[in-house]
């Protein structure tokens, strides 16, 4: 089973190759009578030897018009199916254990031809991997239905993401059994994309190591910050780009012209935020669950603390034992944070 | 079914929820259905089937909004089915399938929640309108079931696409039954027409159309009838008018008032069903070939002259020759019945004449009838000669005031007594009758033969001419033995009323005006208005043609088409015809497709440099979109040895240098666009090949 699994996904890697954008057409769509369509077979087998027993060509002619419609619906569905056009959007920043909505664009730019009409069923490719009872709930539950005569650009299809690091996009199945239900319709398509699923932040203090990067393993040095304890030092004028929270309202209101406000904390508190040297260290004896799950929270607590630290413009250092940011701040300085903490090595990743 | 009842609901979101227009579609054509089958549909079960169709009309239109209970409905269909089983006991296995089929749809109806059940509700409709074709096979019951076969594919594309428009959805529908129809005509006409495979129960109805037996006045009811009782084919000129005298039923076992078919011949023919054995008449003279299509009668008597034997092999598989010169069918004619049949007109005469024959046509009633009795004795005293005492009976017929009438007086006791030498006045199974008892009484042996005399001919240049008869062309007449003459047959209405048999009923009840007198708009008695008679003329040219070409099409007639097509029927020229069916099917694809191919073609510029593109996207380098062609020239040169780089920086300059130059300079250099093409396709050859090695 896994094998044929192995091949099966193998083929599909080669056959619809991840894109940001599909336009469906005989390389990616499948297309095979539904169980309505083998019913409606064994309908016209039935009328056909009805028509034969009774020697009643008006049930003949009944039998071969039904066949030759089913003929036909076989060009009719898959001529609708290849006017589906997909692009994936843009998505919003996600952490683990959050429902990731992923913007799919149904014929945005696409003008002149006709749409595609119909019901179209969008689910991501069931993960095998897990027992089957919770592949088929999960089944369930990722299947949205979309009805293309009447529908808001973008579809979202939500996805719960259970592992930091980039994300694994399982491949969204499309169906549909437009015009008469006879044939399904559907595709694999995998889009190519560059989500990175973060670590959970869990609020926990913020713990910046006040001293520079050598002689920061003395616990008596840490400065203990609380967020948004930044002094107001002056007010200058506003520079498109800056933070909105940061304008002065008041001095707008006032007829003062847009003027922000900066904070005097930026020099005084460089610091570093730490992973504990225990991880770093690649050597240690035995690697244990329990240590596995103890790096996950500090690494939560990490994100968490990059994220409040960024909120208030702050300038830190991510030290993470064989990688290190240098102190900066920013929204680029953020994620580049957020990103170290998504691919930090797994624990245990290293002997495999 | 039952079982299926129980199965869970599951709705499938709102899209497909119970107020689509789709499930109202499926409720109008099941109550069209199973109201087009009303006369073998029990009236309870139509009365489920308008329930049903009440319930969806109600949650459509939001009036109602729940479906009865899954428990309500088990309990209904358990009723049902202890009633259907109750009440089609005795009726045949077909009105209980059609019965429980219909009650099946009325009750899914009503329960109706998810997809599932629209399918089978939709193949159960589809099957019961294939139903509805062994009830009614007329051109109007073919088109409305046509219109209900489109209204069920019509709810199906309603059901999977529930935002479109109903109009724009008929559309859709009708394209497809367009593009259907020929390729289903075309396996209609060309895949073999293939005989029963086993034997199926019939519908019965009614027996409409000639009785077994008749007491004199009986066909006169029959006369009140303008419905078609056969059609008939002729391959040359028909014969005349007079000579038409269509045999069904012969009756001889006489009782004094009414003549039976007797009981010998049903014996006779009963043994012949068992053991499969033709009665073998001796035939003489010159033939004639005719088709005939008779109409539904649920009675197994074929109409043909005098003498017919089956014309072609599906024919004589299905039909017997009986010993007193009739066709019968093996089963009753439940529908529309085509035979060719082949008639020697001469034959009657050289039959022979067995002892039980003619001791079955010389038997008489005990007593009664006194008078003629003496009449005939005193007759057959003056006349020894056999041929001059048939002449002095017919005689009287001449002699006395006798008239033909449809509104003769009832004669209860010794009618043949009360009708000779009272009311002289009869129609023509009174003057039959009393002839052929006459004859007996005068030792001769006779027998009334029923059937159909004359016919309407309808001639339509470069056709074959057909007679259309009809209920009222019903007539009696009479056969008689002579040792000499063998059978022959003696007309005596011909006498009284000739006109008659030359220019049929309406014209011979002209003066009485009781043609058709139930049925005042008949349109056959209103043949004096032109157009209404070119309307009636129309119809039934029409109907002639539906029942000739489409309910008769069988595999002779199939032969006949291929012979048609192709002349000869050799294995070649067949394969030749197969061929050429599957070109025509491959060039009208083409033609279907061939727009969607060229809207895919790119400009060959555009396609080499896409080509390589995509050669290097498989060694997994993709151009990002922000790249622009030399940018993306730049990145190969830095990631890939020259050997891979070269060929590729060469097709970049000539993609930039077509698509981008001057179209001026492309003209005047050195290099036209297609020697360009020409090295773009080198270069790509040359690239793929260092990208194996790679």
């Amino acid at each position: 089973m896994t094998v044929l699994q192995s091949y099966w996904n193998k083929w599909l890697n080669k056959r619809i190759p991840a894109a940001t954008q599909h336009h469906l057409n005989h390389h990616n769509i499948f297309i095979f009578p539904a169980k309505f369509g083998l019913l409606f077979l064994s309908l016209c087998v039935l009328l056909f030897l009805l028509g034969t027993n009774y020697q009643n060509n008006l049930m003949l002619l009944l039998c071969y018009f039904l066949l030759a419609i089913f003929l036909v619906t076989l060009l009719a569905s898959y001529i609708n199916f290849a006017r589906i056009h997909l692009q994936i959007g843009k998505c919003p920043e996600v952490f683990v254990d959050d429902n990731l909505h992923i913007p799919l664009w149904l014929n945005a730019n696409i003008d002149g031809t006709s749409p595609a009409n119909g019901l179209l069923h969008f689910k991501f490719q069931a993960i095998k991997k897990q027992s089957n009872k919770k592949a088929k709930a999960q089944h369930i539950q990722s299947s949205t239905l979309i009805d293309a005569d009447a529908f808001t650009n973008p579809i979202n299809l939500s996805q719960k993401c259970h592992q930091r690091g980039k994300l694994t996009l399982s491949r969204v199945t499309v169906e549909s059994f437009y015009p008469l239900g006879l044939y399904r319709c559907w595709t694999h398509l995998a889009f190519s994309h560059q989500i990175t699923v973060f670590p959970k932040p869990i609020p926990c203090e913020i713990q910046l190591h006040v001293s520079d990067h050598t002689s920061a393993k003395k616990s008596g040095e840490m400065a203990n910050e609380q967020a948004g304890h930044d002094d107001f030092s002056h007010l200058k004028t506003y520079q498109i780009g800056e933070p909105l929270n940061h304008v002065a309202w008041k001095q707008l209101a006032k007829g003062r012209g847009m003027v922000s406000k900066q904070f005097s904390s930026i020099g005084n508190h460089i610091g570093w935020l730490k992973l504990s040297a225990n991880y770093t260290n690649k050597t240690l004896p035995h690697p244990s669950q329990e240590l596995a799950t103890a790096l996950e929270q500090e690494l939560s607590e990490l994100c968490y603390q990059v994220i409040e630290l960024s909120r208030t413009q702050r300038t830190f250092g991510l030290d993470l034992g064989a990688q290190c940011i240098a102190p900066n701040s920013g929204n680029g300085h953020r994620v580049a944070c957020l990103d170290a903490l998504a691919y930090f090595p797994k624990w245990g990743d290293e002997d495999v | 079914m039952f079982k299926r009842l129980k199965q869970k609901s599951n709705d499938q979101g709102t899209a497909q929820s119970s107020r689509n227009i789709a499930l109202l579609l499926l409720a109008a054509t099941l109550v069209f259905v199973s109201f087009s089958l009303f006369s073998s549909v029990l009236t309870w079960i139509l009365l489920l089937v308008a329930c049903g169709a009440v319930i969806r009309g109600a949650i459509y239109y939001n009036y109602y909004k729940h479906l009865p209970s899954i428990r309500t409905l088990n309990l209904l269909a358990l009723l049902s089915i202890l009633g259907l089983i109750y009440s089609a006991l005795s009726a045949g296995l077909l009105f209980g399938m059609v019965n429980l089929l219909i009650l099946a749809c009325a009750l899914k109806l009503m329960q109706m929640r998810s997809q599932k059940d629209v399918y089978q509700l939709v193949i159960s409709l589809f099957f019961l309108i294939g139903c509805g074709f062994i009830f009614n096979q007329s051109i109007g019951f073919s088109l409305f079931y046509a219109l209900l076969c489109l209204t069920l594919l019509l709810s199906l594309a309603c059901y999977h696409a529930p935002s479109i428009r109903i109009q724009k959805q008929l559309k859709t529908i009708s394209i497809l039954s367009l593009q259907a129809l020929p390729i289903g005509l075309l396996m209609f006409l060309v895949l073999p027409q293939l005989s029963p495979l086993w034997h199926t129960p019939k519908a019965d109805g009614a027996q409409t159309g000639l009785s077994e037996q008749i007491t004199p006045g009986d066909i006169a009811r029959l006369s009140q009838s303008s419905e078609l009782a056969f059609r008939a084919t002729f391959e040359d000129t028909p014969p005349v008018i007079q000579q038409l005298y269509w045999r069904a039923i012969v009756m001889e076992d006489f009782d004094g008032k009414t003549w039976k078919v007797h009981g010998y011949r049903k014996k006779m023919r009963e043994l012949q069903l068992k053991i499969k054995q033709q009665f073998k008449p001796i035939l003489t003279g010159s033939f004639f070939n005719y088709e005939v299509i008779a109409e539904p009668t649920y009675q197994p008597w074929l109409y043909a002259l005098d003498i017919a034997v089956p014309a072609d092999p599906k024919s004589s598989r299905n039909i017997m020759q009986s010993s007193d010169f009739l066709l019968f069918s093996q089963q009753p004619l439940a529908n529309k019945y085509q035979y060719a049949v082949r008639s020697y007109p001469k034959a009657l005469a050289s039959q022979t004449l067995s002892v039980t024959d003619k001791k079955i046509n010389l038997s008489l009633p005990a007593n009664g009838n006194n008078r003629t009795r003496e009449w005939v004795n005193k007759l057959r005293a003056q006349f020894r000669n056999n041929n001059d005492f048939v002449d002095a009976v017919l005689r009287h017929f001449v002699d006395n005031p006798f008239v033909y009438t449809l509104r003769p007086e009832i004669m209860l006791v010794d009618p043949v007594d009360r009708f000779l030498f009272d009311n002289q006045a009869g129609f023509c199974s009174h003057y039959a009758s009393a002839l052929a008892y006459a004859l007996r009484l005068g030792g001769i042996p006779a027998r009334i033969v029923t059937g159909y005399q004359g016919g309407e001919l309808v001639k339509n240049p470069g056709e074959s001419p057909y007679m259309s008869i009809y209920q009222y062309d019903a007539h009696a007449w009479v056969e008689t033995w002579g040792d000499k003459t063998g059978w022959q047959r003696i007309d005596p209405t011909a006498l009284v009323s000739p006109d008659r048999i030359e220019f049929g009923l309406r014209q011979a009840m002209q003066e009485e005006g009781s043609f058709l007198a139930d049925s005042p708009f008949a349109l056959a008695r209103l043949t004096n208005i032109a157009w209404l008679n070119n309307i009636r003329l129309f119809l039934a040219d029409l109907d002639y043609n539906w029942s000739r070409w489409v309910l008769g099409f069988n595999s002779e007639k199939q032969r006949d088409l291929f012979k048609s097509l192709l002349g000869k029927l050799t294995p070649e020229r067949l394969s030749m015809l197969g061929l050429g069916i599957v070109v025509t099917i491959a060039m009208l694809l083409g033609l279907f497709f061939l727009p969607h191919w060229l809207q895919n073609r790119v400009a060959t510029t555009q396609r080499l440099y896409l080509k390589a593109l995509s050669a290097f996207e498989k060694e997994g380098t993709q151009r990002a979109t922000w790249q622009g062609p030399s940018a993306f020239n730049q990145q190969i040169n830095e990631q890939y040895p020259t050997k891979v780089s070269d060929p590729f920086t060469h097709i970049t300059q000539l993609y930039l240098r077509l698509t981008y130059q001057n179209k001026l300079d492309t003209d005047s250099s050195i290099l036209s666009v297609k020697q360009c093409h020409r090295m773009m396709r080198r270069y790509l050859a040359l690239l793929k090949s260092e990208l194996l090695k790679n």
